[in-house]
């Protein structure tokens, strides 16, 4: 099939221009390198064609590995009989920054008799300002031809369209010949000649950064953003995690009854409802965090908080690059360690990768927030501007960072490796209001994403975990049950935790993805409860007998452990490496099971 | 008198006299690539203090680099455009 290529410097908005052209929704933010894989969708325009998407990149001399993906796929691209065309992508408002990079484009496909076409994206941010590009002097200069796009609105794709069935023979033949160094002078001499006159633009981003920038209000300001973050997971989803039990437990008291077959009858409720259901309560929370990390990321912040934590992060042995990764995982590891690939120095990514599954994803959220709300009152102070629930919400993630920030701290001192070492160099890019649909698109993708991925294991674990718990004795002795003998034998491992056999079976269960956790809880005290009204999993806990201890040193434990054997797969494709991730997983259990047990003997002590 | 990038304070200005030997060949081309050439009017946008990268423009984009590079990218302070 024909293919299109669609190249350009990082932040373009070259994704944005890919969803545009393939109605597809691939994640779109305001910083660079959001792009560190090769997409293909195809065009709904022209169906006939598919358009490829490369990550972003400043010039065709690689330095991450996001950039090696995208020169070495278009290296092989320009000997592909099927691809037709290259679109190559520039941001209109700063347009030194994309001109050296299309100038080496266009050297490249002229040699290999490819046509290109340039397109200057975010024009819509140059006409809002009264500013303008002189496009047919470019193209005239560029022997190519350029068209103003606006990737947002959706102006000038039309005419894209159309170039995209034109002939472009000996188009940019000037520069066919012309080495880096001449075009960089070239990109230089052309941005000077034909890009907006006038920094209405910089002085609108120094504004806002003479605050988000400044030594005192900068501070206080990412901590009242990174405090609002763990504050509204709880109180944003709180009316809608209602709102789903309240749905779920209203079906349950209504199908349950209606089913004659007790066996059936059993496992509509204690599996589906109770295990199933107790999952899908947290759903809202994913859907909120990943809402406002993409707030965050959309308004061009999210650099600004990567260069505030440049700093603190190297003392880690990180860089501030490593904050996007990082607060990615909060929401889950495996974008997060694709996002690695944006860290130029290969040292740094590989502390990276070791940092991220110590973030508290969102795997997690489910396991905290069910604790939390099972020895946490749910009252406030200073007025309700605090929630104890929230800060112990807040207190948890923080120290999953912490033991992150512990781990690359250690790592870096203990092996030094100063040629991969690379120093830190970031384009902040402009401020801009976020655009709600997408945003709004990518959570509800997350949500489902997560519901559909974990839900399959979930499902699979529950029913195994219901039949071992509900057979020989029909669910009338669940400690004589099949599950409650291999429960038993390995209680003696999580006895240390004051942990009975129930929850060594649902820690067990987690080892596949951490909120398995909950619906083998859900599960196992459905079947014990062997009432037809399904009361919530939080009251069962409460009613366990479980010690304050025995709940910190279940939260610690689920802070540190690698239990995600998606993780694990993608920490090995990308680090290249099988042994990285078997290292982490064994060195992260052990570091769980001491640090739990200090917790539970530390919380013994102190009450 | 040659200075490094690195000691310019918010407000100040510059030209960029060129590279020391001591900054790696692929970061001094990058560098290059972003705007950052000889001759070439940088200013400091801001400077947070406690050693945090300090922020630059270099034609209509904003960069921040921290001391491992700018301390390698000599300059001389010309006075304010404004």
């Amino acid at each position: 099939m024909p293919k299109v290529l669609l190249m350009g410097s990082p932040n373009s908005g070259k994704s944005m221009l890919f969803n545009r052209l393939t109605g597809l929704h691939h994640k779109v933010a305001n910083f660079p390198g959001i792009t560190v894989d090769v997409s293909v969708g195809r065009m709904q325009a022209i169906p006939e064609f598919d358009l490829v998407d490369f990550p972003g990149t400043y010039s065709l001399q690689a330095i991450s590995a996001d950039e090696k993906v995208a020169v070495e796929n278009f290296e092989r691209a320009l000997v592909d009989p099927d691809v037709v065309q290259v679109l190559c992508v520039i941001d209109a408002t700063r347009l030194e920054k994309s001109l050296y990079f299309t100038l080496q484009v266009i050297r490249e496909c002229v040699r290999h008799g490819k046509p290109v076409s340039v397109l200057a994206n975010m024009i819509d941010v140059l006409d809002t300002h009264k500013l303008s590009l002189d496009t047919q002097g470019l193209s005239a200069a560029l022997q190519t031809p350029v068209m103003p796009t606006s990737a947002r609105s959706g102006k000038g794709l039309e005419a894209v369209i159309s170039e995209l069935k034109a002939d472009h023979a000996g188009m940019g033949s000037e520069y066919v010949e012309l080495p880096d160094e001449q075009l960089r002078a070239k990109a230089h001499e052309l941005a000077h000649r034909f890009g907006p006159k006038g920094d209405v633009l910089i002085r609108n981003q120094t504004r806002l950064d003479s605050i988000f920038l400044h030594s005192v209000t900068g501070g206080v300001a990412f901590f009242f953003i990174m405090y609002l973050l763990f504050q509204s997971i709880f109180t944003w989803s709180a009316p809608l995690m209602d709102a789903v039990e309240y749905v779920l437990s209203t079906m349950a008291d209504w199908i349950v009854p209606l089913i004659s077959n007790q066996v059936a009858r059993d496992f509509t409720s204690d599996a589906l409802f109770g295990g199933i259901g107790a999952f899908l309560v947290f759903v809202p929370q994913i859907f909120v965090l990943t809402f406002i990390i993409g707030l965050l990321e959309d308004s061009g912040y999210m650099a600004r908080a990567a260069l505030i934590c440049h700093k603190p992060l190297r003392l880690f042995g990180l860089t501030g690059k490593s904050f996007i990764p990082m607060l990615s995982g909060v929401a889950c590891a495996i974008p997060a360690i694709y996002a690695a690939r944006a860290i130029d120095s290969p040292r740094k990514r590989l502390l990276t990768y070791m940092a991220i599954p110590l973030m508290p994803c969102s795997a997690r959220l489910p396991v905290y927030t069910l604790l939390i709300a099972a020895f946490i009152p749910a009252g406030t102070a200073l007025g309700g501007l605090l929630g104890w629930q929230g800060m112990a919400m807040f207190a948890i993630y923080f120290f999953g960072m912490f033991c992150g920030l512990l781990v690359t701290a250690l790592v870096s001192r203990t092996s030094k490796d100063h040629y991969n070492d690379l120093p830190f160099v970031l384009e902040l890019p402009p401020y801009r209001l976020p655009s709600m649909r997408p945003l709004l698109r990518n959570s509800w993708n997350r949500s489902k994403h997560f519901v559909t991925k974990a839900g399959k294991i979930i499902f699979a674990v529950t029913v195994v975990i219901w039949i071992l718990g509900y057979f020989p004795n029909y669910g009338t002795d669940l400690g004589a049950s099949w599950l409650g003998y291999m429960g038993h034998i390995i209680e003696p491992l999580f006895a240390p935790l004051g942990l009975d056999w129930r929850y060594g079976v649902a820690i067990l269960s987690s080892f596949l993805a951490r909120e398995v956790f909950v619906g083998t809880l859900g599960t196992i005290f459905g079947i014990e409860s062997a009432d037809e009204h399904m009361a919530p999993l939080v009251q069962h806990i409460q009613n366990s007998d479980l010690a304050l201890g025995s709940g910190i040193a279940l939260l610690v434990f689920f802070a540190i452990a690698l239990q995600c054997v998606s993780t694990l797969a993608i920490l090995a494709k990308e680090s290249q490496s099988n042994s990285l991730g078997i290292k982490l997983f064994v060195g992260y259990f052990l570091f769980a099971y001491v640090a739990a047990i200090t917790a539970y003997q530390l919380t013994n002590f102190l009450t | 008198m040659s200075l490094s990038l690195w000691t310019l304070k918010t407000g100040d200005h510059c030209e960029i006299l060129g590279y020391d030997d001591a900054l790696d060949e692929k970061y001094r081309i990058r560098l290059m690539e972003f705007g950052f050439h000889r001759g070439e009017s940088v200013s400091c946008l801001h400077s947070l203090g406690f050693g945090a990268p300090k922020v630059y423009r270099v034609s209509n984009t904003v960069y921040s680099l921290d001391d491992e590079v700018a301390t390698h990218i000599m300059v001389k302070i010309t006075p304010s455009h404004a």
